[in-house]
């Protein structure tokens, strides 16, 4: 029996119990969209994550601490305590030195604000960090509007991340931001209560896209300006003193950023900085841990569309075995006019495999949408983070090819039992059955 | 017992075939041995449950015996494998049955055309010429496109005439095939088939009606799986 006949028949005999095709093609459906979607969820947000980080050259950063043993986002967010080794400008020149050491900066990460003066309203926010660096390279943002901070912006360029642009009221509109003046205003918690804590002028010269902290990113130079507080006392004997005092000239700075000149130099400065006796972190293992924790999402939820496409298999199973049991006395028909058991069992194979082609392209057309529509979902999320739409879900043709071979695979590896029992019915029998 | 197997067209000897029924063993063929040459037209009479279903199942290549062997053309169908059994039914043998045996969901033509189909013979469309011709020879050419349930009985069993003879079988096995139909019918049935036959065409027939097997060149009354041979028409 020619394919294409084989085709026909198995199309014919699946049309004539619509009811109990449509619901087999059903759970193999519900197993191949959740196979495609998820599998395409997980490899599209992993690519866009790694793609977001290599652009801001996370892949070629190391983060140098006083402190051996810190992670990447720890080492970020470290604050000098006066423990481990000083970071500063002694320790700078030395990780300068360092080969493949592209450009470097001190920097610093702390709460110093909690309420903006912003066109004559007063606004109060929760947990705005400031980080502050040297505007040289090393450290770049995701923008969503104006610049970064560049040596030639000196002084007061301030870049505020987009939730605090959303908090601003110019969610979407990050663009109008450029070039206006906020006015800082200190944690009145910060420093000793005597000290004077005067607003800050800040410029926001760029809006970057934020990963849920609220940040300002500052000139290192201004910073320390703003670390150091003043204030006068009365002394002993009636004087006036005046007392200074500045965390940075106490503790040193939290880190040293390091942009190495290659991807693959990141292990060897590594090693230079420990040899140093400073800690090290490389956003490379960053980006791994997130490629890995992606991976094994992958895997998981991979895993709970397979077992929806076994279930599915189950389903084929049960509609084959109805089907020979149906179909035992045309069986024996077709194998008194001549059907090989070979042919039998080809055709029952062939109709089990239709099914999950059905499956799957329905599956996969099903996919498509649905990423159309998460797509929207998503894109409307990232947009509040001041990215631009994405479509972080883009099922590639070759996933959609895999999973079509494999849910035909599937069909027809369910069918082959079925089929067996049916090429191996005794023709006589077959044709006595009522 | 004739040992001119040389020439015969099928030779069957020794023939053995045991059922188990309700734990029971039924000897449903007992060491029958059987010459049919080409052009015979035997009539295989017997009660139910006699053997005679079993002997046409086991000379038309649809069964196989426990022992002894069939030889048509060299071949021992007793040995053959699924292959070879399956061509033997499908381009030598053209069965008719008592209920017809028609698939439902198809029409007369895919009836009559599916040995061909099975077979994967010529493209479509010479497989229609095939069948069509094979209807016009029972007069059912205007009856092509209709399913088996719109065919009265006389022409549905016609329809499994055309099927049977489709591939120019040297051997048509009719197994009742007049047991459906009222007696008009049933004579319409059988000079049908007596006509191929005169056409060179062998014919077997199980039958227990005797107006039926009366007609037969020879006739083979089968008791508890053994054969007698009685004096046909001819």
């Amino acid at each position: 029996m020619s394919f294409l006949d084989q085709f026909r028949t198995a199309w014919r005999n699946l049309s004539r119990q619509k009811l109990r095709t449509s619901l087999t093609i059903f759970a193999i459906v519900i197993g191949a969209v959740s196979v495609t979607v998820m599998l395409s969820l997980v490899t599209s947000t992993k690519g866009f994550l790694v793609s977001s980080a290599e652009q801001i050259g996370m892949d070629r950063s190391v983060i140098v601490t006083g402190l051996p043993g810190l992670g990447y986002r720890e080492s970020q967010w470290n604050w000098p305590d006066g423990s481990g080794k000083r970071m500063d400008a002694d320790s700078l020149a030395l990780v300068e030195k360092i080969e493949n050491v592209g450009s470097a900066t001190l920097y610093i990460n702390g709460g110093m604000f909690e309420s903006f003066s912003f066109e004559g309203r007063d606004i109060t926010m929760k947990n705005i960090q400031t980080e502050s660096y040297t505007p040289n390279g090393t450290v770049k943002h995701i923008l969503v509007a104006g610049d970064e901070l560049s040596s030639s912006t000196n002084g007061s360029g301030l870049l505020i991340s987009s939730n605090i642009a959303k908090d601003l009221g110019y969610k979407g509109n990050e663009q109008a931001l450029i070039g206006k003046e906020i006015l800082l205003r200190y944690r009145k918690d910060f420093g000793p209560p005597e000290a004077k804590k005067s607003d800050e002028a800040g410029k926001i010269i760029g809006v970057t896209s934020s990963d849920g902290q609220r940040l300002m990113s500052a000139d290192l130079d201004w910073a320390i300006a703003m670390q150091t507080l003043t204030w006068t006392q009365k002394g002993p004997n009636g004087q006036t003193v005046t007392n200074t005092d500045s965390q940075i000239d106490r503790n040193g700075f939290g880190s040293i950023w390091v942009s190495v000149n290659d991807k693959k130099n990141v292990d060897a400065v590594m090693g230079e900085v420990k040899q140093l006796g400073f800690g090290a972190a490389a956003g490379k293992e960053e980006i791994d841990n997130q490629a890995v924790a992606f991976t094994i999402i992958g895997a998981i939820l991979g895993g709970i569309g397979g077992i929806a496409l076994l279930v599915a298999a189950v389903g084929v199973i049960n509609t084959m075995v109805m089907a020979t049991l149906e179909r035992t006395r045309e069986i024996g028909i077709m194998r008194a006019v001549g059907a090989t058991k070979k042919t039998i069992r080809r055709l029952f194979r062939v109709e089990a495999g239709l099914l999950g082609f059905i499956g799957g392209l329905y599956g996969v057309i099903i996919s498509f949408g649905f990423a159309f529509g998460l797509n929207q979902i998503l894109n409307k999320q990232l947009s509040d983070s001041g990215i631009a739409n994405r479509n972080l879900v883009s099922i590639s043709p070759q996933v959609a090819l895999v999973v079509l071979l494999i849910t035909t695979l599937i069909g027809m590896l369910a069918g082959s039992l079925p089929a067996r029992r049916a090429a191996n019915m005794d023709p006589v029998e077959a044709l006595r059955y009522e | 017992m004739a040992k001119e197997a040389v020439m015969a067209f099928i030779q069957c000897s020794g023939l053995m075939k045991t059922y188990t029924v309700g734990g029971e063993e039924v000897k449903a063929l007992d060491n029958v041995s059987l010459t049919i040459e080409k052009g015979d037209f035997i009539a295989i009479c017997g009660p139910s449950g006699s053997g005679k279903s079993t002997l046409a199942n086991v000379v038309g290549g649809l069964d196989q015996p426990d022992e002894g062997s069939v030889v048509v053309d060299g071949i021992d169908l007793a040995k053959a494998k699924d292959k070879a059994l399956s061509d033997y039914r499908n381009k030598q043998i053209g069965y008719v049955f008592q209920s017809f045996n028609l698939q439902s969901h198809e029409t007369a033509l895919e009836n009559v055309i599916s040995p061909l189909t099975v077979a994967g013979v010529g493209k479509k469309g010479e497989r229609r010429d095939r069948g069509m011709k094979a209807l016009e020879r029972m007069g059912l050419a205007d009856r092509a496109k209709h399913k088996p349930t719109q065919l009265s009985g006389g022409q549905r069993q016609r329809v499994a005439i055309a099927r049977a003879l489709v591939n120019d079988p040297q051997l048509i096995i009719a197994d009742e095939p007049t047991g459906n139909l009222d007696s008009s019918r049933g004579a319409d049935v059988i000079n049908e088939l007596k006509r191929l036959n005169a056409e060179g065409i062998t014919l077997i027939i199980i039958t227990h009606d005797v107006n039926v097997a009366s007609q037969a060149k020879r006739i083979i009354e089968i008791k508890d799986g053994k054969i007698y041979e009685k004096a046909g028409a001819k």
